[in-house]
């Protein structure tokens, strides 16, 4: 019973702290101890016991992610997703180019196949620009 | 209600960190304390927790000093006070934002005279 509400506090430290990655160590680090020192003051001068009076505390705290974007603002800095999110947004853009790539052969064959065609149907070419002067007329 | 809420964030902006700094003008406050009294006033209020990294650089640009101080009921207490440079920066947004106040009402005729 008397674990859980730490739980929570750890949790939202934990997840205040992922999003703080790019603030210089030691602003992070601080700023985690005055959180853990609010949460703390609350829970002794106000006598919260359970896991509800916790939550909110950690409420009216704000998000995590309201916080560490104040902090970011503050700093200086801007917020960089963690690695495992940007791995998947490489993947994403090198399947992207590689689509575009493969699009970009196809319609160069293609073009080399039609542009061979044209040079062959010679004659074709004189009927299309006899045609061209009828509309002004 | 999304063009409210960046309305009060730009106002908030450049006003909230001398709102602090006046609230330890005559005493020393600790953090809870301080972010307390803001949480009571609704046009202040983000949440709670944004004040600290809005106290941590008050601190590193020398308007604010600190200490741990042992608390009677519970863990160690982080108090705030006014540095001299914190006054005088204090002092000079008074001046500021009395004659901003004074043209921003003009303009926008929410001034006691309109």
């Amino acid at each position: 019973m008397k674990t859980q509400p730490n739980d929570v506090v750890a949790e939202y430290l934990r997840e205040v702290d992922q999003r703080l990655a790019g603030i210089p160590v030691l602003q992070r680090r601080e700023l985690l101890n005055d959180l853990a020192a609010h949460i703390a003051a609350e829970q002794a001068e106000r006598n919260l016991a359970s896991e509800g009076e916790i939550i909110e505390v950690l409420e009216r705290l704000g998000s995590p992610e309201v916080v560490a974007a104040a902090a970011h603002e503050e700093a200086g800095t801007r917020f960089t997703p963690p690695p495992a999110r940007s791995r998947n947004k490489t993947w994403l853009i090198a399947a992207i180019i590689a689509g575009a790539v493969v699009l970009v052969l196809f319609l160069c064959a293609f073009l080399a196949f039609t542009g061979r065609d044209s040079s062959v149907e010679g004659p074709a070419q004189p009927a299309v620009t006899a045609d061209a002067p009828s509309p002004t007329t | 209600m999304a063009d409210d809420s960046q309305l009060a964030t730009s106002l908030r902006r450049g006003t909230l960190e001398f709102c602090v700094l006046a609230m330890v003008e005559t005493e020393d406050r600790y953090g809870n304390e301080l972010v307390r009294r803001l949480g009571e006033e609704p046009s202040l209020a983000a949440g709670e927790g944004t004040i600290y990294p809005l106290l941590s650089r008050l601190r590193r640009s020398g308007w604010l000093e600190s200490k741990w101080v042992e608390s009677p009921s519970g863990p160690p207490r982080r108090y705030y006070g006014l540095t001299p440079g914190g006054r005088s920066a204090l002092d000079h947004f008074r001046t500021e934002w009395v004659q901003f106040r004074q043209t921003v009402d003009r303009l926008v005729g929410t001034g006691e005279a309109a």
